[in-house]
């Protein structure tokens, strides 16, 4: 007997059947679908929305402060003072906060440019101090070339 | 196209690009893989991102497992800030919108409860930001529960049939769904877009029209990998397979103004025309040229026609798969499935496409509905702080 007749008798119990199982089991889905929906109607959960955050600044560990080697002379100083030069830790890692988003449409306002160029760049100095070229020209000084 | 895109994109200059990022993970029941997936998250090769959990109004163990991964946990590269929404059950496009409307980035990931991604997934679909014009990038959704029948054969649909499909389309810049498992998009695209709806069954679909609709573009990356729970048996495939078509045909009648106006937007007409075509058009030609073959074998005694056609489409698949496998590295056992994949696999498909689409037009209500999950990892755990 020949290959191919025997191929396409096969390909064609085939393809019957997978018509039969695809319209079989999508009739079963929905059965099986109206029977969930029912249950899912029934038992439904409510809670209060919330939101969970962790906390900003989590301190995981303290920086060593440098043990004293030598015999430190006390000096008197104000409870004020010694908490200013009290050495802080360092801040623990974590992650940096996000940016604050903002849209295009809303242009950042812009920042004055700090000026580059030196204001002392064009005038003389003098034992009076500074003079501006104006000032040193009216002076009359005599100019050596 | 798909070969030109390859191509194009084999030889594109790769830019470095680290803006801070928000995750967003919707969950609804997902207490056997929503570890799996935060380690995943964890394990990225990116510095500058936070995750936030979105827990939709879950009925089992997920919120208290999800309120014990609250906190500041150790990443690859820095330590990650995991916040927790618990809200009351109002469907998945809420859920991301809830997220999104905490998060404060300027670019979003989101992603499925039961999806991993692969480590440099965020480092490569970020990099695409670079051209302003660019609203979204889709990812590239693989099959992780496999080595069974039906779960192979649809990891060989993604490769074949979704992600191909995806390049060619990508050629274009009009990618026409971002997959729920991994989409990064813009946040002034998502405004202007605004936000994913909830009136379709397919958010993905819909949020991706709207997007192309004002003239963004969309990308399609690669290595962008998210790995899914693909359904194991055939009832729930043919319930996800349900879904999206009443979803995707939801979306395409939404917008259907611009289907016969190309003059608005001519490649956004294209694009729903494409789609219009693959959930409606294709699945009923397929079906129609089965049974014409089926009635010229019983009737006729032309049975030799239906081998000649099944042995024509399966070579073809042969020849289809053994380049999409090659291209994306993938499983080279899978090309053995494309024998059986068009007139077995793609015929269950397409029967239930055309059912649902005339329950569609028939106007039948339809629930979302949940699909079963198995625990499946890929991603080695990394430990939290």
């Amino acid at each position: 007997m020949e290959l191919i007749p025997i191929l396409s008798t096969i390909i064609l119990v085939a393809t019957i059947s997978t018509f039969l199982l695809a319209i079989g089991a999508y009739i079963l889905y929905k059965i099986r679908e109206r029977k969930y929906q029912r249950s899912v109607e029934s038992g439904t959960s409510k809670y209060q929305a919330e939101v969970l955050m962790p906390a900003e600044t989590p301190v995981s560990y303290v920086t060593p402060v440098p043990q004293k080697a030598y015999a430190e002379q006390t000096i008197s100083r104000t409870q004020e003072e010694e908490r200013k030069t009290t050495p802080q830790p360092a801040p623990a890692a974590f992650t940096p906060l996000p940016k604050e988003y903002t849209p295009s449409s809303v242009k950042s306002e812009k920042i004055a440019k700090k000026k580059l160029t030196d204001e002392h760049k064009f005038m003389k100095y003098t034992s009076e101090g500074y003079i501006t070229p104006q000032e040193d020209r009216s002076s009359g000084a005599v100019k050596w070339k | 196209m798909a070969y030109l895109y390859v191509n194009e994109y084999t030889f594109s200059e790769e830019e470095d690009m680290n803006p801070f990022v928000s995750i967003i993970v919707p969950v609804y029941n997902e207490e056997k893989v929503i570890r799996d997936s935060i380690n995943s998250l964890l394990n990225l090769n990116y510095s500058n991102y936070e995750i936030i959990i979105v827990n939709d109004g879950s009925t089992d163990n997920t919120k208290s497992i999800c309120e014990s991964l609250v906190g500041i946990r150790k990443g690859k590269f820095s330590d990650v800030r995991i916040t927790l929404i618990n809200k009351e059950n109002a469907g998945k496009a809420t859920a991301l919108n809830t997220g999104i409307a905490l998060s404060k980035a300027e670019f979003v990931l989101c992603m499925d409860g039961d999806s991993q991604l692969l480590p440099d997934t965020l480092k490569a679909a970020v990099r695409h930001f670079s051209d302003e014009r660019i609203g979204a990038v889709a990812g590239n959704v693989k099959v992780l529960n496999r080595k069974r029948f039906l779960t192979d054969l649809q990891a060989l649909e993604y490769i074949e049939g979704l992600n191909m499909a995806r390049s060619a389309q990508s050629f274009l810049r009009l990618v026409n769904i971002i997959p729920g498992p991994i989409g990064v998009f813009r946040r002034r695209a998502l405004e202007e877009a605004g936000f994913y709806s909830k009136d379709t069954f397919a958010e993905d679909a819909d949020v991706t029209l709207k997007l192309l609709s004002k003239g963004w573009k969309i990308y399609y990356e690669p290595l962008a990998v998210s790995f899914t729970q693909a359904p194991a048996t055939l009832q729930q495939l043919l319930k996800q397979r349900y879904r999206w078509t009443r979803g995707i045909l939801q979306s395409v009648r939404k917008h259907k103004r611009f289907l016969f106006n190309p003059a608005l937007n001519f490649g956004y007409t294209f694009v729903l025309w494409t789609m219009f075509y693959e959930a409606l058009v294709w699945p009923v030609m397929n079906i129609a040229a089965n049974a014409f073959f089926i009635t010229a074998a019983l009737a006729f005694g032309f049975s030799n026609l239906l081998f000649f056609w099944w042995a024509g489409l399966a070579l073809l698949d042969m020849i289809t798969a053994l380049y999409c496998i090659a291209v994306e590295k993938e499983e080279f056992r899978l090309i053995w499935y494309a024998v059986l994949y068009r007139m077995v696999f793609i015929l269950i498909i397409d029967i239930c496409k055309t059912m649902s689409t005339i329950e569609e037009f028939l106007g039948i209500r339809m629930t979302w509905g949940k699909l079963e999950r198995q625990t499946n990892s890929v991603i080695t755990p990394v430990s939290g702080s």
